[in-house]
């Protein structure tokens, strides 16, 4: 009996014969109301049901009252769909979260792009003081608008990490900028406490992640190459040894941390490129003799020639 | 390159082992050969500098105390994964005439899994930010978010409720501590692969000739496929899921042919 059926059930897939089954359907259905509107009347709907169904599935034929329940009324699964409700509801409140985040977010990348634009100043050889004092005026709307986001994220307290996600390559630009800035006017890496602080972070509650800030740091030294082109062209001949310095130190800090291979890890692989790049135009310039302490070499015809 | 990153850690002399080793690591590159400037690196020693290695030693710190971390949670996951699979396995041997024992050894197998891997993950995880090595740790719990309700089902024929399985969980995390709980995205994520279960079962059951029985499972695969079609558009990583509800409808369009079949033979012998 049991192999006929496979077979015959192989043979029909196989052949996809739609016959018509109704004839079969309404004797199933009869059986079912008894017992299917029974347990919505009880507040635990499910454990009600488990003893009910609890010698329903592989027993006898007379027991499966159940079957196909559903199919005009929505009562016997209610255990089912308050769960889902519910799950609806809390799905619900994390999308407005994610709107609330959103909002945020996008005012804080127009206000780094502001920052960035004046930022990018600096390559064309305008008065330092004067850049940084225009992009500085953006600090305070980013640490205002980053006050908001933990405002929105203490609604749902240790779920940072959930939407974390929706903040990260903004923030990360922010720290890159910021570094950035901090460098122009120091010479010194910003440090992770520092980017904390200057956009008012607290670790404990809504802190910068670390992976975030490593990142930023990267994106900064992208930049590096290029602003040593144009302080060079711009006449500024000791600018790439400071470059270099700080670009050296900071490779090799970087090697200290043992990445795993992921976003960060590729950004700190293309690190060296940026180096490298710096170390040719250091390399250029002091070839040149154009080095202001041109330590060895002092070749006057190869400065006339190029 | 890995035992340089190793001795380096080591080293006190960091600054010396930096302008020392940097041509080995730009060597890997083949356009960077080595070159006499490369002579001329100047390592500084001012004060920015070694700040700045203090505090990297800092980051060093995190991300290895992370990594490791993650790594445990990891492989905690694939036990759970593994052992989960087994109890599904176990689950599927059933029939008419052993549901008991079938049922009973797959039961005390579900309670190892809890009692050793669960219990293991949840003890790594504790007192840290869940959502932050969800990724690390979702597939497992996935897994056994199956195996309990697919477990749960061949018993009663019910749906386990989320609130339930992390109410079995409560037990073993540390009452002082945040306790682990299944996020409502495993949960679903696990339901979604539970129909691809049952359609085993169900096709299994049809080609046994269990009209009824198949018939449950089919309306109960139809129930959690209309119920999840609500709530996937909320979900937060919507492109897993969306797999899964292909690969479920999928499923329940066989159950479905299936039982058609059973019904046209059962006219015609």
């Amino acid at each position: 009996m049991k192999s006929a059926f496979r077979n015959a059930y192989l043979t029909l897939c196989r052949d996809s014969i739609n016959p018509n089954p109704t004839s079969s359907f309404p004797c199933l259905l009869n059986l079912l109301p008894a017992i299917s509107t029974s347990p919505s009347r009880s507040p635990f709907p499910g454990a009600h049901r488990n003893k009910a169904l609890h010698s329903s599935l592989f027993a006898s034929p007379c027991s499966t009252s159940m079957a196909g329940g559903e199919a005009n009324a929505p009562e016997p699964c209610s255990s089912l769909e308050k769960q889902f409700a519910a799950f609806r509801c809390q799905l619900d409140d994390s999308g407005n979260i994610r709107e609330r985040i959103r909002v945020v977010v996008m005012e804080i990348e127009s206000a780094s792009r502001l920052m960035q634009a004046s930022v990018l100043l600096v390559h064309q050889s305008k008065p330092i003081p004067e850049v940084l004092e225009k992009a500085k005026a953006q600090i305070g709307e980013l640490k205002e608008l980053y006050s908001r986001l933990a405002d929105v994220l203490n609604a749902c307290p240790e779920q940072y990490y959930r939407y974390h996600g929706d903040w990260r390559s903004e923030t990360q630009t922010v720290v890159s900028q910021l570094a950035f800035i901090h460098w122009l006017e120091t010479g010194a890496l910003l440090l992770h406490a520092e980017a904390e602080e200057i956009l008012g972070l607290k670790s404990s509650e809504f802190g910068l992640d670390i992976e975030d800030y490593l990142i930023g740091i990267c994106f900064l030294s992208n930049e590096m190459p290029r602003y040593v082109v144009n302080k060079v062209t711009a006449g500024d001949y000791d600018c790439p040894r400071k470059v270099l310095n700080f670009m050296t130190d900071l490779h090799a800090s970087f090697r200290m941390l043992n990445l795993r291979n992921d976003f960060l890890r590729k950004k700190f692989d293309g690190m060296k490129y940026d180096l490298r790049k710096v170390e040719e135009v250091y390399y250029d310039v002091k070839i040149r003799g154009l080095a202001p302490n041109g330590e060895s070499i002092g070749d006057e015809g190869i400065q006339g020639q190029s | 390159m890995f035992c340089f990153l190793a001795f380096h850690k080591i080293s006190v002399a960091v600054e010396y082992m930096a302008s020392k080793f940097k041509p080995h690591s730009l060597r890997f590159h083949p356009s960077a050969a080595p070159s006499p400037k490369r002579a001329r690196t100047v390592s500084t020693e001012s004060s920015s500098s070694s700040s700045m290695k203090d505090a990297f030693s800092q980051y060093a710190d995190y991300l290895n105390k992370l990594n490791d971390k993650r790594e445990r949670v990891v492989k905690a996951s694939r036990d759970i994964t593994m052992n989960s699979k087994k109890v599904i396995f176990q689950v599927h041997r059933i029939s008419k005439s052993n549901k008991e024992q079938v049922l009973e050894k797959a039961e005390k197998d579900l309670a190892a899994v809890t009692n050793q891997y669960m219990s293991r993950l949840v003890k790594e995880l504790q007192g840290t930010d869940f959502w932050k090595l969800r990724r690390a740790y979702s597939p497992g719990v996935q897994e056994y978010v199956e195996a309990v309700t697919f477990f749960k089902f061949c018993k009663t024929g019910t749906l386990l409720n989320l609130d339930e399985i992390n109410a079995s969980l409560l037990p073993l995390s540390d009452p002082s501590l945040e306790p682990l709980q299944i996020n409502v995205l495993d949960y679903l994520l696990g339901l979604a692969d539970l129909t691809g279960e049952l359609m085993r079962l169900a096709i299994g059951q049809i080609s046994e000739g269990e009209l009824e029985l198949s018939k449950r499972i089919c309306q109960f695969v139809r129930d959690i496929y209309r119920e999840l079609t609500l709530v996937v558009p909320l979900m937060d990583d919507a492109h897993d899921i969306k797999m899964k509800m292909e690969t479920m409808l999928q499923s329940v369009v066989k159950i479905e042919n299936g039982i058609l079949i059973l019904l046209v033979l059962s006219k015609i012998m």
